[in-house]
Formats: C-alpha cells, structure tokens, sequence
C-alpha cells in the first residue's frame, strides 16, 4: 500500500481538474503545519519564491512546495482531510470532522514552543535624570562644584576677566597652608572657574581720552616721562627755592668730579 | 464542473486500485451487482458477461478490466465511489472525518 502516492494523484488531479483548490489546501495545511513539518530546504525554496513573487497566495505555496513534497512530508490525517474535504463536497454532502483536526488545535505545535526563546525584551531601567541645572557628579575623586551667588549661572567665558569678583570667594577646595600653589601634573582641573585658585587683581589703568586717537600713532603705552603730550609746556611747576642749584656759587656741591678731564671751561656753558 | 469531478474520481478510484489503497474486491463491495446492474448500460453489461465467459470466471479482478475505473465514474453515482474511497482511507487509518 503505498498511501502517499495515491494521496498525490487525488490531490494534484483535484487541482488540477478544479475540484479543489489551493487555499483548500492550506486551509488544513497550515503555515504552522508546514513549518513543523516541512524540511528546511523546501522553507528555503519557499521563501525564495515568496520573496521573488508579487503576490504571495496560496497557489504560490502550493506550486511552490509541490504537491508531492506535501504529500511526503505533512501527515497523513491532514493530507486525507483535506481530500475528504474536496470529495464529500464535490458530491454535494457537508464535511464535518470527528475529531478536532491536529492541525487546528495550535497548542499542540512545538512552533508555540519556540516562541519562549524569544523572549520580550527586559522592561528598560529606569535610569534617573538630574535635574536642570545640576550638573553631575563627574567621578568619585571630583568634588560636586558649589557655585558661588551670581556665578553658577554665567557662562564660563563671562568670568575670565572677573577674577577679582572670584578673589573674594573662598576656595571650595581644602588646602593645606604650607601648600601655596598646587602641585603640576596632578591632573585636577578647576570646575567651571568657580573654585579657582585666587589670583592677584590686576589694577586697571584709566586713561585720558583726550588724545587718544594721537596717542595711538606714536604707542600704545603711556609712561611718566613720556613727553609725546604737549601738556606740560602750558603747566607751571612749582620748585622750592631749595630744590634751585647755584651753579656758579659753588658749583662743587652739585657735582662730584672725579674724574682727570679738564672741565675748566664748563663754567662758560649753559645747561 | 461534472466533467472534471468525473475525471477526479476516475483518477483517484486508478490511482487506490494502483497503491493498493483498495482492491477490486473493496469497489465492488460498494458497487455492487444491483448497483452495476441499475447504472451501466446495457453494453457494458453485456461485455462484462462475454469477458467472464470466456474466462470461465467472473471475478472482481475481470469484472473491473472490462468496466475500467473511467467507466465507473462516468456510469456510477459518485457517492459510491467515495465511500470506497472514504473506507479504504479509513482502513488505511488516516482518515479522522466521518463520511456520510
């Protein structure tokens, strides 16, 4: 007896002579028939032809797999119901099953086994955010900056040119006193500028505008000596008559020659 | 839609007889001798009787080499070629349905 051919002739004759058709092929062999069922390789020919296909239909399926394969490879109760099916009806009398067909009850497909190894993904961790404005503890060594009133919230390149307002702040950091400066190559960075080391202030210079545009074409600097500026012809200095040297009176108390040159006629001169 | 059910039974009614999924001693138990008498012409009545005499026999086996499974399902009631179909499915254990 041999079962699965004869279940291959009724089976493609009956599609082929229209007395059945694909999707009642499939309506017993199932996808998850097919898939505890079929051998690995015909999967792979099938998903090729449905990957390839426009339309994926129950035809395809079945031309795909083949009639034969079916025939061979799914069991003997759905291949007869499904040709059952196609017979009783094909003669005008109602199909009804004795028994709940194998491949409807799905608890029983070890494909609903497979779905435990895929398992859903773990809930997400709920990872707790700072709040705006607090900054985060960058490493264990690295203390929590304390911003200072007025200072935490400008930006850091707004406090370059206000180290003196940071003189006043005390050090946020302990230090010792015999500890004037900080070791190099300790890697310790000051956080944001707020608890920088105090540094001397730097007294701003105020200068005159008069002039200023003049002043700019000769230097950029401004001395005490400086006689680029024509101010002091107009001011009258006022000297103590102490301060006055009589030169011609005694001139020996006002400089010290000690030298060998002859500076007899030095009187004459005017200086 | 007759013609290809027909064609249908014929070939599955050949291809049971062929794998011995049934003999043709199970066809003519459900088609038997007042069901051939009623549905086959008079002629092939007539030749299933001169192939048995002439053979000294009538048995299942001869019976069927005159009236080929063709005739069967173009002279008899479908009905009857299922349930051979059906009985023979359910000797054979693969059948879970119940065939009215």
């Amino acid at each position: 007896m041999n079962i699965k051919a004869f279940f291959v002739d009724a089976l493609a004759s009956a599609l082929e002579l229209g007395i059945g058709t694909p999707d009642d092929v499939l309506r017993h062999v199932t996808p998850d028939v097919l898939a505890n069922n079929l051998p690995r390789p015909l999967w792979a020919r099938l998903l090729t032809a449905c990957l390839g296909a426009p339309k994926v239909d129950a035809r395809l399926v079945v031309e795909t797999v083949g009639v034969a394969n079916l025939c061979e490879h799914v069991p003997a109760t759905i291949i007869w119901t499904c040709i059952a099916e196609m017979g009783t009806r094909s003669i005008g009398k109602a199909f009804e099953a004795a028994t709940p067909s194998p491949m409807i009850s799905r608890t029983t497909q070890p494909m609903r086994s497979t779905s435990s190894v895929l398992s859903p993904p773990p809930e997400p961790v709920a990872k707790p955010t700072p709040a705006s404005g607090t900054p985060v503890q960058l490493g264990p060594s690295i203390p929590r900056p304390t911003p200072a009133k007025g200072v935490a919230t400008q930006p850091v390149s707004g406090l370059v040119g206000e180290s003196s307002e940071g003189e006043s702040q005390p050090p946020s950091r302990a230090r010792s006193p015999s500890q004037r400066f900080r070791q190099s190559g300790t890697g310790v960075r000051t956080l944001g500028g707020v608890a920088r080391r105090p540094q001397a202030a730097a007294v701003p210079v105020v200068k005159p505008i008069a002039n200023a545009s003049k002043r700019v074409e000769n230097n950029d600097y401004e001395t005490e000596t400086a006689v680029e500026s024509a101010d002091w012809r107009e001011k009258e200095i006022v000297v103590d008559d102490e301060q006055l040297v009589d030169w011609q009176a005694d001139p020996g108390s006002a400089v010290a020659i000690t030298g060998d040159d002859d500076f007899s006629d030095i009187g004459g001169r005017k200086r | 839609m007759s013609d290809q059910r027909q064609q249908w039974f014929a070939k599955v009614v050949e291809s049971g007889l062929q794998n011995e999924i049934f003999n043709p001693g199970d066809v003519l138990a459900h088609a038997t001798p007042d069901v051939l008498a009623n549905h086959l012409p008079p002629e092939l009545l007539s030749k299933v009787l001169t192939a048995s005499l002439a053979a000294g026999s009538m048995t299942p086996e001869r019976v069927l080499e005159t009236i080929t499974p063709e005739l069967l399902a173009k002279h008899l009631p479908h009905e009857v070629l299922w349930s051979c179909i059906a009985a023979a499915a359910a000797r054979a254990g693969v059948t879970n349905v119940v065939v009215s």
